[in-house]
């Protein structure tokens, strides 16, 4: 069976000023569908840029990405995003929820682009699942940071993506929510057999996963 | 997700709104006082009930730009031709200092009556000297004058001896020798208006006249009223189209601003949008929904702010006539105003849609 995410050699270079400063330097590496992956390494290892990547955020400079059988080099910035709408979930170390919406139509607002229409069951399922239901109504100002996030989870996965991308979903978090997300995370996995990326610095975190990854300096030095 | 955006940043709302209001406004009484000015100007004199207007060659429509003034006896030469029952000469003076553009008719009482059919009189009565003075109601509202009071026109003191119902012709009438005395003009007069015996007759009388004084500016009633549009009064509609310019540019640059510091402020949001698979379409219909919600408040704001002016206007210069929002004009303010918002959202709409979602997402 083909993997879910493939890269190959996989390099991306950002230029600051007049100087190319390498974040990837050929990373090569295969996720199963189902699978929860932990990825670690200490910071400025390239392991965000890797996630943006994935997610279809930013395109790599050279080297293969294929992802759910979709090849980026042969994709735009326009079919990146259609990618990105219908198969990927991203969650954030700052939860980034808007500010100005309650958790409802934070979460609504996901399926809203994705234009498929608002699924009830699929929201109550969700919503229930992560103990969110009965702060709908509220506004992220009035939540906890443990909720925040898991309305932030309930957002990524409302529209059912393929692989859920989360970007040190614990690092805001005290060590109660942190298990609590955690607890979430591996559920979905378990029980809708949702493919899982996270990036953590907690070893805790990490051991939660199926499988760790180590980065450094732009590599993946064991897997 | 646009309401709440639009009531979460309220300062931002309430300028928008103002700025959009300003300019509708800003439209709709510009336009209310130009064609007011017109319709007052034209009904008043369609009032006087004359079929034939004849002028000197080069007179305007608009009374106060007038051309030098040609000898009364003229008027004469007029009464003689078939189906003519009545000439009026009549003489301007500008008295710019209290009256704006308006005019004084210097009138002789015995042909005006004739062509006019007479003044109705609220109160007082005709000329009794050389110095009186009959005003129209409006005017002697405005002025708080009354038969007996004082009138200083055209550095004169003039004796107020009735007070007429408006609409005929001037707001001020004086006796025509003193008109003429007063101007130097002796035996001048700068209009004539022709009554026919019949107004079935009107054709034949003008092309009579036009065969007597070839090259003078002779209108049917009718034709006369056409006449005064704004497209025959130089400037005017530069005017109008200036001032109009000038209220959507302000539209324009408050939204552009508005919108502008909003993306600033909204970068991370926009982010977090793209990360959601937002599409560039998606952004940008955001914001121009922003503000054409911004726009659309403006415009109600904008109506009821033209409808507060014109009220205050009115009551306070009640000579000055606004016409009030037609439904073509309404419509027309609306269109630019919201065409005004959404170019002046577009570019920072755009520049939102560009914006890369990595970066966007690292804004702090």
């Amino acid at each position: 069976m083909e993997p879910i995410i493939r890269t190959e050699d996989l390099k991306k270079l950002y230029r600051i000023g007049k100087l190319d400063v390498p974040a990837l330097r050929g990373v090569n590496l295969i996720v199963e569908e189902g699978e929860f992956l932990a990825i670690v390494g200490p910071s400025g290892c390239g392991k965000s840029t890797l996630l943006h990547i994935l997610g279809g955020l930013t395109g790599p400079t050279s080297g293969r990405v294929l992802v759910d059988g979709n090849d980026f080099r042969a994709m735009n910035d326009a079919d990146r995003t259609r990618f990105r709408r219908h198969k990927i979930g991203f969650v954030f170390q700052r939860f980034n929820l808007l500010p100005t919406l309650t958790a409802r139509d934070n979460i609504e607002l996901a399926q809203s682009i994705q234009g498929n229409g608002f699924n009830p069951r699929r929201f109550a399922q969700v919503t229930e699942m992560l103990g969110i239901a009965a702060k709908l109504n509220h506004r992220p100002y009035a939540l906890s940071g443990g909720e925040q996030q898991r309305v932030a989870i309930a957002r990524a996965v409302i529209c059912e993506p393929k692989i859920l991308l989360a970007d040190e979903p614990t690092g805001n978090l005290d060590t109660e929510n942190s298990q609590l997300v955690l607890n979430m995370l591996r559920t979905l996995n378990r029980s809708f057999r949702q493919t899982i990326l996270m990036i953590t610095h907690n070893p805790e975190a990490a051991a939660v996963a199926d499988r760790i990854i180590r980065m450094r300096d732009g590599r993946v030095v064991s897997a | 997700m646009i309401v709440v955006n639009v009531l979460h940043r309220p300062i931002r709302t309430v300028v928008s709104v103002l700025a959009v209001a300003i300019e509708v406004t800003m439209v709709l009484i510009v336009v209310g006082l130009t064609t007011g000015l017109l319709n007052d100007a034209a009904r008043r004199t369609q009032g006087i009930g004359a079929d034939v207007v004849v002028q000197p060659s080069g007179a305007s429509f608009m009374f106060s730009l007038s051309s030098a003034p040609v000898p009364v006896k003229v008027g004469d030469r007029l009464a003689e031709i078939p189906h003519v029952l009545a000439v009026a000469p009549v003489l301007f003076q500008s008295d710019l200092s209290t009256h704006g553009i308006g005019v004084i008719f210097g009138i002789d009482m015995a042909s005006w009556n004739r062509v006019s059919g007479g003044f109705v009189y609220l109160s007082g009565e005709s000329f009794r000297g050389p110095m009186d003075v009959l005003v129209d109601d409006w005017y002697a509202k405005a002025n708080h004058l009354k038969v007996g009071s004082t009138l200083s026109l055209l550095s004169q003191n003039f004796h107020v001896c009735g007070i007429v119902e408006h609409g005929k012709g001037s707001r001020l009438f004086i006796p025509l020798s003193t008109a003429q005395e007063l101007s130097s003009s002796h035996d001048k007069a700068s209009i004539f208006f022709v009554k026919c015996t019949d107004p079935g007759y009107t054709d034949d009388v003008e092309a009579a006249i036009q065969r007597l004084l070839p090259g003078w500016e002779i209108h049917s009633m009718q034709q006369f009223m056409s006449m005064m549009t704004s497209n025959n009064l130089p400037a005017l509609d530069t005017f109008i189209d200036a001032m109009i310019g000038l209220a959507v540019s302000i539209g324009f640059l408050v939204i552009f601003l508005s919108m502008y510091t909003t993306i600033t402020e909204r970068t991370r949001e926009i982010g977090i949008l793209k990360s959601l698979g937002a599409s560039k379409g998606y952004i940008l219909g955001i914001i121009l929904k922003e503000a054409s919600l911004l726009g659309a408040v403006g415009i109600i704001a904008g109506y009821i702010g033209a409808a507060l002016v014109r009220k205050v206007l009115v009551g306070s210069f009640p000579t000055l006539y606004v016409e009030s929002m037609s439904a073509g004009w309404a419509a027309k303010a609306a269109i630019l105003a919201l065409l005004g918002a959404l170019i002046g959202a577009f570019y920072p709409a755009l520049r939102a849609a560009r914006l890369d979602p990595v970066d966007a997402l690292a804004y702090e």
